[in-house]
């Protein structure tokens, strides 16, 4: 059995990462400046933190400071899926920090709308992109167990 | 104004597309073809054992992975039904393992969810998490009261 997770824990998180998204991409679609460049630098870190050290991350002392007020959960889930998600957002992140190297507008701006995208989906729709995509992604054969 | 105009777009199109994805999570749809299911391909699982009997009126089929964070509270729920109803069996398959299985039926995401009649043909399917007054409309045309 895998590691169990409070499922609202990367929805907590999910809804700063679409917060920086978001203002990272109007940032981007304009002026192209320091706040874009600063933003895109800050998530790839965020995603790189929360896939090699999920358990130091910023958004799980976050978490931990607002569980008390959200009270037991339901139901836990597999740590898998969520992390996979993270995984798909490094991705985007990572074409984020391709983007700045190229100094391309139009790739920071699609990096930024990709993540805001599938953060703010997570975050206020429960809807987890990277975790719908899990199955079919294992189907076609990109990923191994 | 640029740039206000563009965050609004991208918050709505999130926004639309959370909504669709409310809107259709869970509805499933009826199968005309009415497919006969091989249970003895399946192996399924009832009360925690290989269980190829179907429920005398109706069969509630349940595609779970173990990484599905939201398969066990499904499984709660229509797991009470069978116990509640009697003539309706709850089966299990675990595809984490089968995704031949999941290529076969196009399964895309678990839980998923396959209603069958008396004989064992495939009637209406779900992908996702079922609402559960739908799938009891669904099954009172199957004859369950």
């Amino acid at each position: 059995m895998s590691q169990l997770i409070d499922p609202r824990a990367p929805r907590v998180g999910a809804a700063v990462t679409s917060a920086f998204a978001i203002l990272g991409f109007a940032d981007a679609y304009t002026s192209f400046g320091i706040t874009s460049q600063f933003l895109a630098v800050l998530l790839f870190v965020l995603f790189v933190w929360s896939v090699f050290f999920p358990n130091t991350h910023p958004y799980k002392k976050l978490f931990q400071a607002i569980k008390p007020r959200l009270g037991e959960p339901k139901e836990l889930e597999d740590a898998r899926p969520p992390r996979f998600a993270q995984q798909v957002g490094l991705g985007f992140a990572t074409l984020g920090i391709v983007g700045l190297v190229l100094s391309s507008q139009v790739v920071v701006a699609i990096a930024f709308a990709f993540i805001f995208i599938a953060a703010f989906l997570n975050a206020f729709f429960n809807f987890c992109l990277g975790c719908q995509m899990y199955l079919l992604l294992k189907r076609v054969g990109l990923l191994r167990s | 104004m640029d740039n206000l105009l563009a965050v609004l777009a991208l918050v709505g199109a999130a926004t639309l597309v959370g909504l669709a994805y409310r809107f259709l999570h869970g509805r499933g749809h009826s199968v005309k073809s009415k497919k006969q299911i091989d249970l003895e391909r399946l192996r399924p699982i009832r009360n925690g054992q290989v269980s190829l009997a179907l429920g005398a009126e109706a069969t509630l089929l349940q595609f779970s992975t173990s990484y599905c964070g939201q398969c066990p509270s499904v499984r709660r729920q229509l797991v009470a039904l069978d116990q509640e109803l009697g003539t309706v069996h709850h089966l299990e398959v675990d595809i984490t393992d089968r995704l031949d299985v999941a290529a076969h039926f196009g399964i895309n995401q678990t839980p998923t969810v396959f209603l069958l009649n008396a004989k064992g043909q495939l009637v209406y399917r779900v992908g996702g998490i079922p609402n559960l007054a739908k799938l009891k409309v669904e099954l009172e045309k199957l004859g369950v009261k």
